[in-house]
């Protein structure tokens, strides 16, 4: 029998032998878990905030604004298409600019520019939304108090957000994930068929821009490549944290297993390996598994594998209302990018550890980067469904989940730049139609009666 | 009945679910991803069976066997899909030892399979569990509680989560004994596995009857015992074999 012979394998190591289940997959629930966290926080916020008998009265002042521009105020499917439309087109043209700003090599401009979005998002917003938490929960705080935290808040984790650095990685992954709600929340806020042909238009803008040779995303995405620096962006990076160190720095994995070529914890080297693509690339370094192959040519180790998402958000219709003040400043894209999902360490020189380049049998560089738009606009989808029901939620958190799970599936087979919006938004639009028409009346009508199965 | 009686509710659930996930499963990521991609697909199982059924509902109350034949359709679905979910596995076991040779690690022990059918077994459960009872406990989270006609003693929620817990159980572990049934061609797992499911799910029928949930619920959580118990004496004895196996062989 297979255990048996394996057993024999493995001389005198019954109980405690460590097989390849105890690593496979890290990598995957680092993103999951964020992913997931995010959602929760967006469907809370929701169902405490969005109760139909007392509409928000931000929503109201949205829905004046969009009931301006539309003249009729109605949530009908030209209006959502012709809003959409002109998100997608916003959008577009402030990723062109990126890549212009980019190309220009003024990199302050982009740093600056991503401070200020993420310092408006987390005051302004976070600010709305913690008036509406008071007002709805009852909070007892005043406003002298509640004018001395709202800004040091704000600043700190907009600082934490942007310098990954010289802040513990676990409050910068909080802030980034502070951000993305705050954002998502906001989405939510939006009539339902604008939310939803805004998603659809966001996904295929996603595949577009990263796919088509004039894309945007595509042509910042070469520059980068071309030029090996990262792109200035607001990316979630699911790197693990070391606790043996006593200092919450980022260590890379140490891929310190003698003839190992690769490390059971990158599941994307696992899936490239399971699907043949890998046998080149490992045949040929096989023999310097040790090697730190520092100024090794990127192309021939593991080629760079990127997912992208972008995202401005440009409230176009409360921008074109005027009257509310504050918000031109998140009508300013917050350029999200998000750039590599799979990201092999760029040469950096200097302080990193060797351990982290890209030559075979070192450090996986399995750190799945996920960019905060794909935060953003899958806690959208789930906020939305969240509005309707809680069975729809929970439908759409699998489908987005498993969009997830197949994008990286498809990533580790095609090896090249593909969007993490398109497959999710797909399943998860799918997966809402199917629940709400089929699946919602057959379980209610089974458990209403007590009947399970 | 307020937040703390929602809680409750949701955690007679799911707690056991809970406590599986954060003991056994949250330990090794993969298992984590097994219990994800077992709850998506049950779910896709649940929807298949919906648009089959969407045709027929709603069912007028009193036809009793419009439900029988609802339950034994579902039944055979799920035990069907159980077989593909099986041999989705296997595929998945080749894939991993072929992986394992590749990097020179020792391939997937015994436990190592047992806690991937827990695994699965478990987004089985949990699947269920939050389909059927914890989509419909938002009202529960409000002010007042609610009684439906046949079960006037119970307040639903409860009853709803009592029964939820009962399948938990059941389908989690009996996703142990099908593996392990199959893997060793065992025909008397083979059959058990469907039965229980069977009979646990006819016996939900006797809440259709009034007070019928008072002799319902209990007679359920007892099957659901049964499955633990013999999911139990499975595992002992696969686990004894291989041990004396390796003995054997050493």
């Amino acid at each position: 029998m297979a255990d048996a012979a394996a057993a024999a394998a493995v001389p005198g190591d019954a109980p405690a032998g460590t097989t390849v289940l105890d690593s496979l997959g890290e990598d995957i629930t680092r993103i999951v878990y964020p992913v997931s966290a995010c959602m929760l926080l967006v469907v809370l916020l929701v169902s405490l905030l969005s109760s139909p008998s007392s509409p928000s009265p931000l929503s109201a002042s949205i829905a004046a604004a969009t009931g301006g521009v539309s003249g009729g105020g109605d949530d009908d499917i030209p209006t959502a298409l012709i809003t959409a439309l002109t998100f997608v087109v916003a959008v577009t043209a402030a990723t062109f600019l990126l890549a212009l700003l980019f190309y220009l090599r003024c990199t302050p401009c982009l740093r600056a520019y991503l401070g200020f979005s993420a310092l408006a998002v987390l005051l302004v917003l976070g600010g709305q939304v913690a008036l509406l938490l008071l007002s709805r929960l009852r909070f007892p705080l005043d406003a002298v108090s509640f004018a001395l935290l709202l800004p040091n808040a704000a600043g700190a984790l907009a600082l934490a957000a942007l310098a990954p650095a010289s802040v513990p990685i676990a409050l910068h992954q909080a802030a980034l994930v502070a951000v993305a709600v705050l954002t998502a929340f906001w989405f939510t806020l939006l009539p339902e068929w604008t939310t939803w042909a805004l998603l659809v238009a966001m996904a295929i803008y996603d595949l577009a821009a990263v796919l088509l040779p004039g894309g945007p995303l595509r042509v910042l995405l070469e520059l980068a490549i071309q030029r090996n620096e990262e792109i200035p962006a607001l990316v979630y990076e699911a790197r693990p944290v070391d606790p043996r160190h006593g200092r919450n720095w980022r260590l890379w994995r140490e891929g310190t297993q003698p003839g190992a070529d690769l490390d059971a914890r990158s599941t994307v080297e696992v899936i490239g390996e399971v699907l043949g693509r890998n046998l080149d690339a490992n045949s040929g370094n096989s023999s310097s598994s040790h090697d730190n192959e520092a100024d090794g040519d990127v192309s021939n180790s593991r080629p760079r594998v990127t997912l992208v998402a972008a995202f401005s958000s440009s409230d176009s219709t409360v921008a074109q209302a005027g009257e509310v003040s504050a918000l031109p400043e998140h009508r300013v894209a917050v350029a999200e990018m998000s750039v590599p999902l799979i990201q092999p360490r760029p040469q950096r020189s200097g302080e990193e550890a060797v351990e982290d380049e890209d030559g075979i049998g070192l450090s996986s560089s399995g750190a799945i980067k996920l960019g905060l738009g794909d935060f953003i606009f899958y806690s959208v989808l789930v906020g939305r469904a969240a509005m309707y029901d809680y069975m729809t939620v929970y439908a759409c958190y699998l489908a987005i989940i498993a969009g997830l799970g197949i994008t990286l599936l498809l990533l580790a087979f095609f090896r090249k730049a593909l969007p993490a919006l398109p497959v999710s938004i797909a399943l998860g639009v799918v997966f809402y139609v199917l629940t709400r028409t089929l699946l919602e009346e057959f379980v209610v009508q089974c458990s209403t009666n007590l009947l399970m199965f | 009945m307020t937040l703390a009686a929602g809680l409750g509710y949701a955690l007679i659930a799911l707690g056991p679910a809970f406590s599986l996930f954060a003991g056994v499963v949250a330990r090794k990521p993969f298992l984590v991803l097994t219990v994800l991609s077992s709850t998506l697909f049950w779910l896709i199982s649940l929807i298949v069976l919906s648009g089959i059924w969407r045709g027929f509902l709603p069912i007028k109350s009193g036809a009793w066997w419009a439900y029988a034949i609802l339950i034994l359709t579902s039944v055979a679905l799920q035990e069907g899909t159980r077989l593909v979910f099986w041999r989705l596995y296997k595929k998945m076991e080749e894939m991993l030892d072929a992986f394992a040779d590749r990097i020179s690690k020792p391939r997937l022990s015994l436990t190592d399979k047992m806690l991937i059918s827990l695994a699965g077994g478990l987004g089985h459960g949990v699947a269920h569990a939050v389909f059927f009872c914890l989509s419909l406990l938002t009202p529960a989270f409000g002010r007042a509680t609610f009684y439906i006609e046949t079960c006037s003693k119970m307040p639903f929620f409860l009853a709803s989560a009592l029964i939820a817990l009962g399948f938990l159980v059941i389908h989690t572990f009996s996703m142990i004994i099908a593996f392990n049934a199959y893997d060793e061609r065992k025909k008397s797992d083979q059959v058990f596995v469907p039965v229980i499911h069977l009979a646990a799910a006819v016996m939900t029928l006797v809440n259709l009857a009034p007070g019928g949930c008072l002799i319902g619920t209990p007679l359920l959580l007892v099957m659901a015992a049964l499955t633990l118990q013999h999911c139990w004496r499975v595992a002992c004895q696969r686990l004894t074999e291989h041990r004396h196996q390796q003995h054997n062989s050493n």
